[in-house]
């Protein structure tokens, strides 16, 4: 009897399961890439859609690896399943890496046409988001790609890589871009895109057929947002110093002068820095502390490097311009944008909640106008394989 | 269920009054030799194997013998010379031969004096006459006396002891099992030359009369286990036991389970290593696959090279053959959930890959999975029946349509192929042909279960798996033991294989007397001489 019960159950289980949704693969229309744009108060939404024969090994045929489908709408959901007037399949977007947002849309405010993709099941929220500069999002997305034959493939692993080892780009996942949104004390970034060349000769084959592309697409520099909306660009040095205060370095590389003219660049593979607030005669403070390890990688200067002293003096010149970035840095944002990018609010949260809530109102002004002290220090600098640059022993 | 319990019931109550009527009959040896002849001659139909040979033994030939034997179950040489060559010529002219007469008592004087026959025994009435004579001893029987002689001299050509077909090692001994119960218990006997390995024989089958041999070693073994075992075989009344797989299906305790809770084996010295644990082995005549009971789910993974290599590979190994019953059982279940379900748990690359294999693949990835494992099961069997010399002609059709054909012509997607074929590959890892069974079942119920629910329905048979699988027991012991109910003292032999110098008890629910197979487990270990 017992057991009866237990199998009855057991089979009722099966029932309560709430997604029913059998696809088979090639009912699918898999999406790797999508692009927002608003045109006359409708989105313009663009799929980029996997042409999986072209992309396998044995069958392709030479035709595109990818296909782009479009519609609009009133709203993003709405034109995603229009979408189906035109595709063949269902537009399956579990495997999206990148969404694209038009600058103009960005301009305007992003959080309304982001609000399905974070709750449609079938997404997961852990693709990049990106703006599309001086461009619309489906301009971005009809350009094919060498090497990666998938574009969206391309833009996944150039801001991937670029992130880790360059630093100047931020790849912001959909998750920490609605939590920048929401939260009081810290405003979102995201990397900008652009297509370079001939966007009309971009979406062809032969864009890829010859060595250099005519056409291609590059990350450029950080966009600041306020609330939900872009307010304008970073330099790419101001990219580099908003990686370093955010402590999203992961290995970068810095140049920096020689203490008798001409560069060093110092390979940087282990970056720490914490930001601390604190409250000083009832105005807010921020420290940034900055731990760096490095090498020298490249030198381009006649300099013993055998000698400590020397290497001592390239560490502080180290210290110093970058205590200096980050400053001019800082300066940019609280002058231009007043746009609490760095998270200084969260800082003074965590450190003073009750003065906190005070301000929290009135944080933009306050950011303004906040004193931040920049402590910069390197810490076991190598020197590679080299002793010295063989440039001392050519003017030698 | 209740329905068919029912009715098998009444059918057995109606058969069983006609049989005690048949037995009763007169059944006693009569006096008269001619007599006896008649009715030997009437109850077997005349049949020509059946060899009666009329003699005269004695002074001047005063007393009538006959000498019954079936033709070809009986060793003639040894007719010859040990029985009728003592009784006519070897006696002749002998003290002996003076006491044969009919005032003597001629049968007593026979067997004590003339017989140079080891097994003599008295036979009193016919149906033990026709079991005998029929499993091939001779018969002699004297004018005068209702009772007669059974001389065993059994011989019949038979297959030697070869190396067994199943269960094949590269290291550990060639031996298996033959179709002879003796030869068998002979096999066991050489490996364990203890004297409390006891045997106990039964006849089962009213009509093949099977001679079935319980063994096992008394002091280790649990005797409640040998007294349900002797409990369940008398309760099989039925007129035939052809081989030991019908025994088993008389007494396994689930007969709806794919799960077999009976472990059979060629092997001698898996039977030997089953009864050091405190197992019973069944044999039966007839067949060369012995029964160990009771058997237990992780038995059916062990293979006994495991203790005759190094611990290490023999753990390795063990790992391995449970993650290859995994595959067996899950692998196209899994597959089928991921791709039409479960989409979004492939890496993109795997997704697009599998996305271009199935473009043009005209049926669901559910049908395919089964067209492609009935085509293998198909080809399995057939290669199991058909005439071997026909094997590799089947061999290259097989291949050449489940592999190149089936994908080149778009009809099956090649990861089908490779899941279908790795699924294959994994079955026959099991190092018992019983379990494969099993998987061999359950995987179509699993494929099913993806088909319709996708990964949520694989964890609900899952469970209800494991729950099936704890409910079982084989002669009163949890099927799971030692994982559940978990032991950890028989860990050692579960899941990984410890060195042998470490496995110094018996499996715990198993025995229970005499739990110790090393004295001293402290200088067990192998170590360099101390000073």
């Amino acid at each position: 009897m017992m057991k009866k019960c237990i199998l009855i159950l057991l089979v009722l289980t099966l029932f309560l399961s709430g997604c029913w949704d059998r696809r088979e693969l090639n009912e699918l229309s898999i999406t790797m890439a999508l692009g927002i744009d608003k045109v006359k108060n409708e989105y313009l939404v663009s799929a980029q859609v996997i042409v999986p024969s072209e992309v396998s090994m044995q069958a392709s045929s030479g035709r595109s690896a990818v296909t782009l489908y479009q519609a609009s709408g009133e709203t993003v959901y709405e034109a995603f399943r229009k979408m189906t007037k035109d595709a063949p399949r269902k537009i399956y977007p579990g495997h999206l890496r990148i969404l694209v947002i038009s600058e103009e849309l960005a301009k305007e405010g992003i959080s309304e046409s982001l609000d399905l993709l974070a709750r449609d099941w079938e997404l997961r929220s852990d693709f990049y988001v990106v703006i599309a500069k001086d461009l619309t999002a489906s301009e971005v997305l009809n350009v094919t790609t060498p090497i990666e034959s998938i574009p969206a493939n391309k833009m996944f692993n150039a801001l991937k890589t670029s992130e880790r080892i360059w630093a100047a780009t931020e790849g912001v996942i959909l998750d920490d871009l609605l939590t920048n949104l929401t939260s009081d004390g810290k405003e979102a970034v995201l990397t900008g895109i652009k297509v370079i060349g001939d966007k009309e000769l971009g979406s062809s084959k032969q864009n890829v057929e010859s060595i250099t592309p005519s056409t291609r697409i590059q990350y450029d520099h950080l966009g600041v947002f306020k609330e939900d909306r872009l307010v304008g660009w970073l330099t790419e040095d101001e990219g580099r110093g908003y990686s370093d205060i955010t402590d999203t370095v992961e290995k970068t590389v810095t140049a920096i002068s020689c203490p008798k003219g001409g560069k060093i660049a110092i390979e940087i593979f282990d970056f720490d820095s914490t930001i601390k607030g604190s409250i000083n005669k009832g105005e807010p403070e921020v420290d940034i502390h900055i731990q760096a390890k490095g090498n020298v990688g490249e030198v381009q200067c006649s300099i013993d490097l055998t000698k400590p002293e020397s290497m001592n003096e390239i560490q502080k010149i180290y210290e110093k311009e970058m205590k200096e970035l980050i400053e001019q840095t800082i300066n940019t944002v609280q002058s231009q944008y007043e746009s609490d990018i760095f998270g200084f609010g969260e800082a003074i949260h965590r450190s003073n909640p009750k003065e906190w809530k005070e301000m929290k109102e009135h944080w933009d002004e306050k950011f303004a106008n906040l004193t931040v002290h920049v402590h910069v220090e390197m810490k076991d600098l190598r020197i590679g394989t080299l002793n010295n640059s063989f440039l001392r022993k050519i003017e030698d | 269920m209740g329905f068919l319990k029912r009715r098998n019931h009444s059918k057995v109550q109606s058969t069983s009054p006609s049989q005690t009527k048949e037995t009763s009959s007169t059944n006693d040896l009569k006096t008269s030799l001619q007599d006896n002849i008649q009715n030997v001659k009437d109850s077997l139909g005349e049949s020509s194997d059946i060899v009666i040979r009329e003699i005269r033994i004695g002074k001047g030939g005063s007393v009538k013998a006959g000498i019954f034997y079936t033709d070809g179950l009986t060793d003639t040489p040894a007719l010859q010379n040990f029985i009728m060559e003592s009784l006519m010529l070897d006696i002749q002219g002998t003290e002996l031969e003076e006491k044969l007469t009919a005032e003597q008592d001629v049968l007593t004087s026979l067997k004590d004096f003339a017989m140079t026959v080891g097994d003599i025994n008295d036979v009193t009435n016919f149906d033990d006459l026709f079991t005998s004579l029929l499993s091939g001893d001779t018969i002699l029987l004297v004018d005068g006396y209702s009772e007669g002689l059974v001389i065993g001299n059994r011989h019949w050509i038979e297959r030697g002891v070869t190396e067994p077909m199943s269960q094949t090692v590269v290291r550990g001994p060639r031996e298996g099992f033959s179709e002879n119960l003796r030869v068998n218990t002979a096999l066991v006997r050489r490996k364990l030359k203890d004297p409390s390995l006891w045997m106990e024989s039964k006849i089962i089958g009213t009509r093949t009369k099977t001679n079935v041999a319980i063994m096992y070693i008394n002091g280790v073994v649990n005797d409640k286990i040998v007294d349900e075992v002797r409990l369940r075989l008398d309760r099989i009344d039925i007129d035939g036991i052809l081989e030991s797989g019908n025994i088993e299906g008389f007494i396994e305790d689930s007969s709806y389970s794919p799960f077999p809770t009976i472990y059979n084996t060629e092997r001698p010295d898996t039977v030997a290593a089953a009864l050091l644990e405190g197992r019973i082995a069944i044999l039966v005549d007839g067949t060369p696959f012995v029964l160990i009971v009771p058997a237990l789910f992780v038995q059916f993974f062990q293979s006994p090279e495991d203790y005759y290599v190094h611990t290490g590979i023999g753990s390795l190994i063990r790992a391995l053959r449970f993650i290859a019953f995994i595959i067996a059982l899950l692998a196209p279940a899994f597959f089928i959930a991921i791709t039409t379900f479960n989409q979004s748990m492939l890496p993109p690359a795997l997704l697009i890959s599998l996305t271009a294999q199935r473009e043009g693949v005209p049926f669901p990835a559910f049908i395919e999975a089964v067209i492609m494992e009935i085509t293998f099961e198909i080809l399995r069997e057939a290669g199991i029946r058909m005439p071997r010399t026909i094997g590799s002609a089947m061999s290259i059709v097989g291949a050449y349509v489940i592999g190149t054909a089936a994908v080149e012509a778009g009809i099956i997607s090649a990861a089908m192929v490779i899941i279908v074929s790795i699924t294959a590959i994994s079955s026959f890892v099991s190092p018992t042909y019983n379990l494969a069974i099993a998987v061999r079942i359950l995987r179509f119920g699993f494929m099913a279960l993806a088909a319709s629910f996708g990964l949520y329905g694989i964890a609900v048979g899952l469970v209800a798996l494991t729950l099936h699988l704890c409910s079982l027991r084989s002669f009163g012991i949890p099927y799971m033991t030692p994982l559940a109910p978990f032991n950890v003292a028989d860990q050692k032999d579960t899941l990984i294989v410890a060195p042998i110098w470490k496995m110094f008890t018996r499996p715990r629910l198993v025995n229970q007397k005499d739990q110790v197979r090393q004295q001293d487990p402290a200088s067990a270990k192998p170590q360099p001489p101390q000073k």
